[in-house]
């Protein structure tokens, strides 16, 4: 018999709730992202965002699924790491939801759960996840019963280095799209801070670099362009050395930067040089949402894990590789 | 240059290494072939600054006695390098199928080297199981060494052990622990009062990525 869960992701920016069965059907997944018209995210305004929107999208997204209240056997929430405020905001209504309809609560690692509905989109098994949005960049695959992050920034994310770039030249959050789009026009290439070291990278060199450019009047176009390739280059290298370190086969792109179509013709490029499969979530999948959690929160549920509401506080600096994989 | 016979050894993230025979000898070829897939401009200067930064690095931390392949010739526009073929295993399959003992000594050495290197302001930029090579006579070789830089601060240095930390992480986690001590004893050996800033810059270092 198939069950229903349904998940709630609030870790930054982002309120979604989704509900999926265990069969992996995602039968809706609602979303609603704080974009401030200047400015990045404060975390308290992001934590009253979910508390202002949150209700609405959860009724939503129980509407869009076509069942009812009364049909929901599982309530999972993102658990860690992310915003304290918006972690609290985002538990307390999955604990009121799981008291309310006396069902079992289940706590998220919001990491493991874009890996996990990754590989329910792509059918992979095992593989290595680049993992790339505002708040992350890492290298994850799974290794001796838990995912272990092989390689990550050392300063910023690869989203916080586009965004706080594109706030520079006046381009509203999020600016990964608009960057894309001017990097199109670009033609020139500058030099820019190429900072890899092992499996780890570091934008913060290349973000003042940019910076730099674009006091000298270098144009938007041909700077876009140009972190794209270096930002994305590095990506690739790591990523590279990450298949050829773990001799996995399968590559998944996940999190809001997998949107670029750039960044992912580099990666099919590395995929291919290494026989390894590729696979892009897709975009309502990518970004931060709640089918991936309600989709975890099942796999976890199913392995025997149940969080009771006395020990269910939020875990802000939740580490990929702190969590037993009891599933796989 | 005239080649015997070449065999593919291993395809790394950046490289081939072939085996090849050539004056009589059994040698190494590290090749780093280009990336379609990286901008044209990028990749060259990667290419180049790689192979002959991996080149003088090799030669001069022999001379401060870390065990590493001797280079025979390069060729920067070709962006390979022919050197010493070391007949051994890697440290990371070694892990697999020593005791515990000989486990935590080479772990020692490992850690010893790596002082070496960074108390004459040297970082291998890479410090994992992979890059390291034990031969028959229990000696352990140091290699790759494209991402080493030189005039390393203590920022370097921190990121150096940062990332030999989650190399053992990532790939001996149920050793972990006992690696990381030995190497950590090997290296203050060498390091000394220096260690300790270096340390708890890996540290922090360690935390500094993740949004909080």
């Amino acid at each position: 018999m198939s069950l229903l869960c349904l998940g709630l992701e609030g870790t930054a920016h982002s309120f979604g709730a989704g509900v999926v069965s265990s069969k992996g059907e995602v039968l809706s997944n609602i979303w609603h992202m704080l974009s401030p018209v200047e400015g990045g995210i404060h975390p308290r305004e992001a934590s009253r965002h979910h508390s202002d929107m949150g209700p609405g999208i959860i009724k939503r997204s129980l509407e869009d699924a076509g069942v009812s209240h009364s049909d929901i056997q599982l309530v999972a929430f993102s658990r860690g790491p992310g915003l304290g405020p918006c972690l609290r905001t985002t538990a307390t209504m999955a604990r009121t939801l799981a008291q309310k309809l006396a069902v079992p609560l289940v706590g998220v690692n919001h990491c493991v759960a874009h890996i996990e509905i990754g590989c329910l989109e792509s059918g992979f098994e095992d593989p290595v996840t680049i993992y790339v949005s505002g708040g992350n960049t890492q290298v994850i695959a799974f290794a001796g019963g838990r995912f272990r992050t092989f390689g990550e920034t050392l300063d910023m994310a690869l989203g916080n280095m586009l965004d706080v770039f594109g706030r520079t030249v006046g381009m509203r959050f999020p600016a990964g799209p608009s960057i894309e789009h001017a990097a199109a026009e670009g033609v020139d290439y500058h030099q820019l801070p190429y900072s890899v070291k092992g499996m780890d990278l570091s934008y913060s060199g290349m973000l003042t670099a940019a910076k730099k450019l674009h006091l000298e009047g270098v144009p938007v176009a041909d700077i876009c362009f140009s972190i794209q390739e270096t930002a994305f280059g590095m990506l690739a290298e790591v990523a590279e050395r990450a298949v050829a370190h773990t001799k996995k086969n399968e590559i998944l792109l996940t999190g809001g930067v997998a949107r670029n179509n750039r960044l992912t013709e580099i990666l099919k490029g590395v995929a291919e040089r290494h026989g390894a499969r590729f696979h892009r979530v897709s975009p309502p999948l990518a970004g931060d949402q709640g089918a991936m959690i309600a989709w975890t929160g099942i796999l976890q549920h199913q392995a025997g894990d149940e969080l009771p509401l006395s020990s269910s506080h939020v875990m802000p600096k939740w580490r990929t590789d702190e969590q037993d994989i009891l599933w796989r | 240059m005239k080649i015997l016979k070449k065999q593919l050894l291993t395809l790394g993230a950046e490289s081939a290494i072939y085996i090849v025979e050539y004056w009589g000898m059994t040698l190494a070829l590290k090749w780093r072939p280009s990336k379609p897939y990286v901008h044209n401009e990028i990749d060259n200067v990667l290419r180049t600054s790689r192979t002959s930064r991996e080149c003088k690095m090799l030669t001069f931390v022999r001379t401060l006695g870390v065990p590493t392949p001797a280079v025979h010739s390069v060729d920067i526009s070709n962006h390979s390098i022919l050197m010493d073929f070391i007949e051994g295993q890697q440290f990371k399959q070694l892990v697999n199928t020593s005791s515990k003992k000989k486990i935590t000594s080479l772990c020692h050495e490992f850690g010893k080297l790596l002082g070496i290197m960074h108390m004459r302001d040297i970082v291998h930029g890479d410090p994992t199981t992979s890059n390291a090579v034990v031969d028959m006579q229990s000696k352990m070789w140091l290699i790759d060494f494209g991402l080493a830089e030189k005039n390393a601060t203590i920022e370097m240095k921190g990121v150096d052990m940062h990332l030999l930390r989650r190399a053992y992480e990532t790939t001996h986690w149920a050793l972990q622990e006992t690696m990381l001590e030995s190497t950590m004893e090997g290296y203050v050996e060498i390091s000394g009062d220096d260690a300790e800033a270096v340390l708890s810059r890996a540290d922090e270092i360690r935390e500094r990525g993740r949004y909080h």
